[in-house]
């Protein structure tokens, strides 16, 4: 019988069914509910910076072309040929005038249009061409340089879905004079897992991070989250999390990028670079956002973003067990060359495939995973009341707020997760 | 080219073959605190990103259109290396193999590696360019049997009458990583 979704997440999602993250219906209609509504994350500016500029994305399992055209807009597009379905485009990232279907040799624009059928030299009838481009993203917007796209023209604009989410994300993107820029390929992780549970591991799961990461987080960064630590969730789904240190810390122990591996190991210049960025980073982003020091966001609903690890991060789902979660490190666009390529390490040498902290994290997935697909325990739904009711306003920073064992952060994306598949469910 | 590099005789081979298959062994054996001791403290240790770029039409004709190293997003790139390590690092991997909540590797991993193709491709002074490569198969309970391949490009140096391994440069063959975890000694 198929699974009905009011009984899969409960009223305040405290507790929610094995199956959420298993079933094959369910799956299908997150596609219908979020991925075909719904801004997901395709990349950023600096990685199309030139007309003829593209690379691949994807919005959950359709394969996406991002481009920057010859009108310096910026383009996404279904990467597949409208004649026979073919990928038109195989290269990761480059710079083209043409995206040619091997299969016939149709070519497109870099902007989606079919510019040639070679067949048609041989034919008197000629193709309406206007009407044979790729499928064009209906929506594509940026904001601080970070392009998302939506499938429902009459989407709410993405300023208006990202939401106070702007005010987190901007004490990172805006802390550096010229912001940030992604660093070359994402590196692409196919995990047995789930799509949600990297997502919600980013979102607010900073707890579990003195448990799982044991072996390597010390005391003294557990000890820091929890005199210092935020979880906030700022509405619509999203989640932010973040030591506010007090007026008084040393830049040192404020300054972003100081607590990796990068930071302790990467030399003076290095230091002093961050040093610097700190210490005027209260003129870009005000006096509150200066003291953030951030740990992990998610935006609904499937981009994470790391702060300290600098990296963005996409949960590409597969199916229901399967995820292709891409890494993309980050530097700040200002920096210089040299010091970019010690910087671009935040990310690498704590997470992605070979990071030494994410394997632990991947572990995690897999077996949740196995565990949301057993049989005999649907009587026993995973448990997110931790903390329910807690949150409560703050003066300095928009959304609902506690500290960082308030599981908060999942009941509302699961909320709005279960709003989104009820308006669906019922479609034949 | 030559074929054959003066400078390496049989012997000299030999005792790297010898190199190799001991510190395969030890891997294989959880024995990474000894394995440490086959490292120098300088060490560079790396596995570059690996993309799959457009194809340049001016070389097409030429080897260079397909090579590897055109994939690679190696150190000296402007791209994402997967790995970018020093003693450091590798240390702290070491200890982190013998804590009780190593949970990627609790109960640990059964590897199988075996290293193969060892060709020395320079020798100075007391270093030695050596190129291998490994198959490794990776099973833990719980999740799918995993299979890795790829090549190492290694500087050695002589240490007493045995090598301490002063670069290491890996080049997976995956496309995507479908794997736990990249974060092997590999």
């Amino acid at each position: 019988m198929t699974i009905k979704i009011r009984d899969v997440v409960n009223n305040d999602a405290t507790l929610i069914s094995r199956r959420a993250w298993s079933d094959d219906h369910i799956y299908e209609l997150e596609k219908k509910g979020i991925f075909a509504k719904t801004w997901l994350f395709l990349g950023h500016e600096s990685q199309v910076r030139k007309p003829g500029d593209f690379v691949q994305a994807f919005m959950c399992e359709t394969p996406i072309i991002l481009s920057r055209g010859e009108d310096n807009e910026v383009h996404a597009m279904v990467n597949s040929c409208t004649h026979r379905g073919l990928p038109v485009c195989r290269s990761d990232k480059g710079n083209t005038k043409r995206f040619i279907c091997p299969y016939h040799n149709w070519s497109y624009k870099i902007d989606g249009e079919l510019a040639v059928i070679p067949q048609e030299k041989t034919m008197k009838c000629k193709s309406d061409k206007s009407q044979l481009g790729l499928k064009k993203v209906p929506r594509v917007e940026s904001w601080r340089g970070l392009i998302f796209g939506c499938f429902d023209e009459y989407v709410e604009p993405l300023e208006d879905h990202l939401g106070n989410m702007k005010f987190y994300l901007g004490a990172f993107l805006d802390r550096f004079p010229n912001g940030i820029e992604f660093v070359g390929s994402p590196q692409r992780w196919v995990i047995d897992a789930n799509w949600k549970v990297p997502m919600e591991n980013q979102l607010g799961d900073v707890n579990h991070g003195p448990y799982l990461h044991a072996a390597v987080v010390p005391q003294e960064a557990a000890d820091e989250i929890n005199e210092f630590g935020y979880s906030v969730v700022p509405g619509k789904g999203h989640g932010a999390t973040f030591r506010l240190m007090p007026e008084d810390a040393p830049v040192d122990n404020v300054a972003w990028g100081m607590e990796t591996i990068t930071g302790i190991l990467g030399g003076e210049e290095v230091q002093n670079y961050l040093r610097e960025i700190q210490a005027s980073a209260e003129e870009r982003v005000g006096p509150v956002r200066a003291r953030m020091k951030g740990l992990a966001y998610g935006v609904y609903p499937n981009l994470s973003f790391l702060w300290s690890n600098a990296g963005f991060k996409v949960s590409h789902p597969r199916g229901p067990g399967k995820v292709e979660y891409w890494s993309w490190s980050i530097v700040p666009a200002d920096a210089p060359e040299h010091l970019k390529k010690v910087l671009r390490n935040n990310h690498a040498s704590f997470f992605g495939p070979g990071g030494i902290l994410e394997q632990e994290d991947s572990e995690a997935w897999m077996q949740q995973y196995l565990g949301s697909k057993i049989d005999f325990a649907d009587d026993r739904p995973y448990y997110y009341g931790l903390g329910l009711g807690l949150e409560k306003p703050h003066p300095d920073l928009p959304g609902m707020v506690d500290n960082t064992a308030n599981e908060h952060y999942a009941r509302a994306f699961y909320l709005r997760w279960r709003d989104a598949l009820l308006a669906v469910e019922d479609e034949a | 080219m030559n074929n054959y590099n003066s400078a390496v005789t049989p012997e000299l081979q030999l005792s790297i073959e010898q190199f190799y298959y001991r510190e395969a062994r030890l891997l294989d054996g959880r024995q990474y605190q000894t394995w440490l001791g086959l490292v120098d403290p300088a060490i560079s240790y790396s596995m570059p990103g690996r993309g799959n770029p457009m194809v340049n039409n001016r070389e097409h004709g030429n080897e260079a259109m397909i090579s590897v190293e055109r994939e690679l997003e190696g150190l000296d790139s402007d791209g994402l290396p997967i790995r970018d390590e020093g003693f450091l690092v590798l240390s702290l991997r070491v200890e982190r193999s013998f804590k009780m909540n190593a949970w990627a590797e609790t109960p640990p991993a059964r590897t199988r590696r075996i290293v193969g193709n060892i060709e020395i491709t320079d020798v100075t002074g007391e270093q030695f360019f050596v190129l291998s490569n490994f198959h490794l198969f990776y099973a833990r309970p719980g999740v799918p049997d995993s299979f890795y391949a790829g090549q190492r490009r290694d500087v050695l140096v002589r240490d007493g009458d045995h090598y301490k391994i002063l670069k290491r440069e890996i080049v997976m063959d995956m496309a995507n990583a479908n794997v736990p975890t990249l974060g092997l000694f590999l």
